[in-house]
């Protein structure tokens, strides 16, 4: 009952786009898929919507193999977004869902009812090369969701959106997940995959880094972090002194320390006390996954994105 | 790739519905079409405006034998057959295009050629037996109408004064089949007539279909082509084949443009034939009912017409399959060209072919390339048009086209599944043929 990707391999030529990735979603759930560009994703996405073949491994999904399922099974959000130029929004709108088999009258009723939803009625009779490019975004994910699809794969679906569009489009995908659809979507924005991701897959040049629910992934760290504030203590230079505690980040207000695991987090509220000085803000928390992205795959998830000159970008595969 | 999605239909037809109104509505192609209209509807008046243009011109031909009687005589019998009286028009009033006159001999009517008094000399030599041949001394071309004309009058001609010097006795000398020379005059100041009706309207007519056949297989190829890689550059593919396969948008496309091609087609093709057979209402409205004679569109029959719609859709069909599957290759319209290019050599090498096979259509090698899919269109048209062509010959050609046809759209469905993922490949044959290969290699 779930979508399940086994021992997943691609290669281009000579690079090697998937190596032996594997992992499981849950129905209902929404997933995240994080990794740099060029790691993988968009060629895994492929592979699962099956316009791609991978070169060994297998995609199912509630058992079936993903060759064997009808292609309204999936509704797809590409990374590099595209609406014919020159046709009226409801009309792509209309033909794509009719493509996936939806009648044309139902196609049109929800479409209006999704432009709407979107706050944008009025863009319905528009020509898409007349549209902002946050709205193409919302024609692009209405397009991919009118069919009303088991699952839906979305590349940086929020790349280039503003923070109101971010928020419908996370109510949106909040609602789906409501109504037991699966959604799938790649990012590189650490903040929107903490924000509404329950599972998620980190993937770093063609390999699998981890996987899991996001708090195990979180927790598996076995590190802690500890937010701290002491008034007029702004560098607390005496954690160095600890064991097993470093300052990793230091803001104005307060400061983020690492804590190793077998390390008492209260050793260091103690520390700070006994030190005279007046603790004000005192948190303990698991990394970020921001952390834990750069502890497992060594560097920030935005840099060194063109890590393969002989890979430009990834829609090269 | 065998798909659950099953039938080709239900999406072929929506992607094709959408190309097709795409297509017809935007402002590119009404302009097109207009002008084509215009250039279409000009093309089939041309033959009008040169019968008016020759209304006034007067093709003097001098007439000169031994016999000052003979000569009368041909020039009578022959002027009749040269002047025709449209029915219903008094003689008096018709206005002669050929004026013969007779010559005192044959020095002094080459001189008047030269001169420019008459435009050519027709001389006739009486045999012993009393036959008659003729020598034209002129610069009408075996083809020219004038010739033409000359050919069937001078025989007519021989024939009646053959029978009117038939001695009442019997046994007679027989009938002495005329000979009709041509002898090139050149240096005179004589102009030749232009002549709009061509002979053979045959030659004329399969010209024609020939050259339009070639325009639909490399324009309409063509919009097959860049509308594949528009979609490509607008990045519309992904979304297209992540909700139909290949094959579907495949022949959804090829059939929607087809019908767009149509559409201009029957837009052009319409109004153009209109006048074409309207030409001699047409000409006698505009011109007069005298000068309005000979029908340019002599020869054209249902089966010409019905081979040459079979050979028109299943031609562009072969074709449209493999420029979609080009155009699946590039990744910017402009880049077709390069793809296109070879392509539309083989296009041209069928047109060259059926062109140069008119004058020897009865080959054996042109019986061979009206067989071959990608010229079959071209020559078998022109078989058809111009020689002789057996029942099952035609089955034959089309046969081997409808398969080639399928076999195409399955080698174009592969390619295109594949090519469509690609970007920044550099456009060329080896890549076409690469990813012919391995379609999943990168």
């Amino acid at each position: 009952m779930t979508l399940l990707l086994e021992g997943l391999s691609k290669r281009f030529g000579r690079v090697v786009a998937l190596d032996q990735v594997g992992f499981r979603v849950e129905p209902g759930e929404i997933f995240g898929f994080l990794g740099a560009n060029g790691a993988g994703k968009t060629t895994a996405m492929r592979i699962i919507l099956d316009i791609l073949r991978a070169d060994s491994g297998s995609v199912s999904w509630r058992g079936r193999p993903n060759t064997a399922l009808p292609r309204r099974t999936f509704g797809y959000l590409p990374e590099e977004r595209g609406l014919y130029p020159r046709m009226r929004v409801l009309d792509q709108l209309v033909f794509f869902a009719g493509l996936y088999g939806v009648p044309l009258a139902d196609a049109r009723r929800d479409a209006l009812g999704w432009l709407e939803r979107f706050r944008v009625p009025e863009l319905a009779g528009r020509r898409a090369d007349e549209l902002s490019k946050g709205n193409q975004q919302k024609i692009q994910f209405i397009a991919a969701i009118l069919h009303d699809p088991e699952v839906v794969l979305m590349d940086e679906p929020f790349t280039g959106l503003d923070p109101v569009n971010v928020s419908l489009l996370r109510g949106a995908f909040l609602e789906l997940a409501a109504r037991g659809r699966t959604l799938v979507f790649s990012t590189h924005q650490m903040e929107m995959v903490e924000m509404m991701a329950d599972t998620i897959a980190i993937i770093d040049r063609g390999r699998l880094v981890t996987a899991g629910s996001t708090r195990e992934v979180r927790r598996r760290a076995g590190r802690t972090i500890v937010r701290l504030a002491v008034r007029d203590d702004r560098d607390l230079a005496w954690v160095a002194a600890l064991r097993g505690v470093k300052v990793i980040r230091s803001l104005p207000d307060i400061s983020e320390l690492s804590v190793e695991p077998g390390i008492d987090p209260q050793s260091i509220l103690q520390a700070a006390l006994a030190r005279g000085g007046e603790v004000t803000c005192f948190e303990i928390a698991d990394p970020s996954l921001e952390e834990i992205f750069i502890e497992l795959v060594g560097h920030p998830v935005d840099e060194g994105t063109l890590a393969d000159p002989a890979l430009p970008a990834e829609s090269a595969a | 790739m065998s798909h659950p999605d099953g039938g080709i239909l239900p999406n072929a037809r929506l992607v094709a519905r959408r190309e097709y109104v795409e297509k017809v509505r935007s402002r590119a192609f009404a302009v097109a079409t207009a002008i084509l209209i215009v250039v279409a509807v000009s093309a089939a008046l041309v033959p009008i405006g040169l019968r008016a243009l020759n209304r006034g011109q007067v093709t003097r031909i001098g007439v000169v034998s031994s016999q000052p009687d003979t000569t009368a005589r041909v020039i009578s019998l022959v002027s009749d057959y040269l002047n025709p009286v449209a029915a219903g028009v008094d003689p008096a009033t018709v206005r002669l295009h050929y004026v013969l006159t007779a010559q005192a001999n044959l020095a002094t009517g080459l001189a008047n050629v030269r001169a420019g008094r008459i435009g050519s000399l027709l001389e006739v030599s009486i045999e012993p037996d009393g036959g008659l041949d003729f020598t034209f001394h002129g610069n009408d071309g075996p083809t020219s109408g004038t010739i033409q004309k000359l050919q069937v009058a001078t025989f007519g001609a021989a024939v009646i004064v053959y029978s009117q010097n038939l001695p009442h006795t019997a046994g007679g000398p027989g009938f002495h089949q005329p000979a009709f020379d041509l002898q090139p005059t050149d240096g005179g100041s004589s102009v030749a007539p232009v002549d709009a009706t061509v002979t053979g309207s045959r030659t004329l007519l399969a010209s024609v279909m020939i050259v339009l056949i070639f325009i639909t297989l490399t324009i309409y190829g063509m919009w097959v082509a860049t509308s594949v890689a528009s979609e490509k550059a607008s990045r519309v593919m992904e979304l297209l084949i992540s909700a139909a396969t290949p094959r579907q948008l495949l022949v959804g496309k090829v059939v929607g443009v087809g019908a767009a091609g149509l559409t201009q087609y029957l837009a052009i093709l319409v109004p153009a034939t209109i006048v074409l057979v309207l030409q001699d209402p047409i000409a006698t409205a505009l011109i007069g009912r005298a000068d309005a004679t000979d029908a340019p569109l002599v020869g054209l029959t249902l089966p010409i017409l019905l081979a040459f719609g079979a050979f028109f859709i299943l031609g562009f069909l072969l074709y449209a399959f493999v420029y979609a599957a080009a155009g699946s290759l590039v990744s910017r319209p402009e880049d077709v060209q390069q793809l296109a290019l070879p392509l539309s050599f083989i296009s041209l090498a069928g047109y060259f072919a059926a062109i140069s096979s008119m004058a020897t259509i009865n080959s054996s090698s042109i019986a061979f390339l009206s067989y071959l899919p990608f010229f079959s269109p071209y020559v078998m048209l022109s078989r058809v048009m111009l020689g002789h062509v057996e029942s099952w010959e035609i089955v034959l050609s089309l046969g081997l086209l409808v398969a080639t046809i399928a076999g195409s759209a399955w080698f174009a469905g592969r390619i295109y599944g594949a090519g469509v993922l690609l970007y920044g490949q550099r456009p060329g044959l080896r890549t076409f043929l690469r990813v012919a290969i391995r379609p999943g290699g990168g």
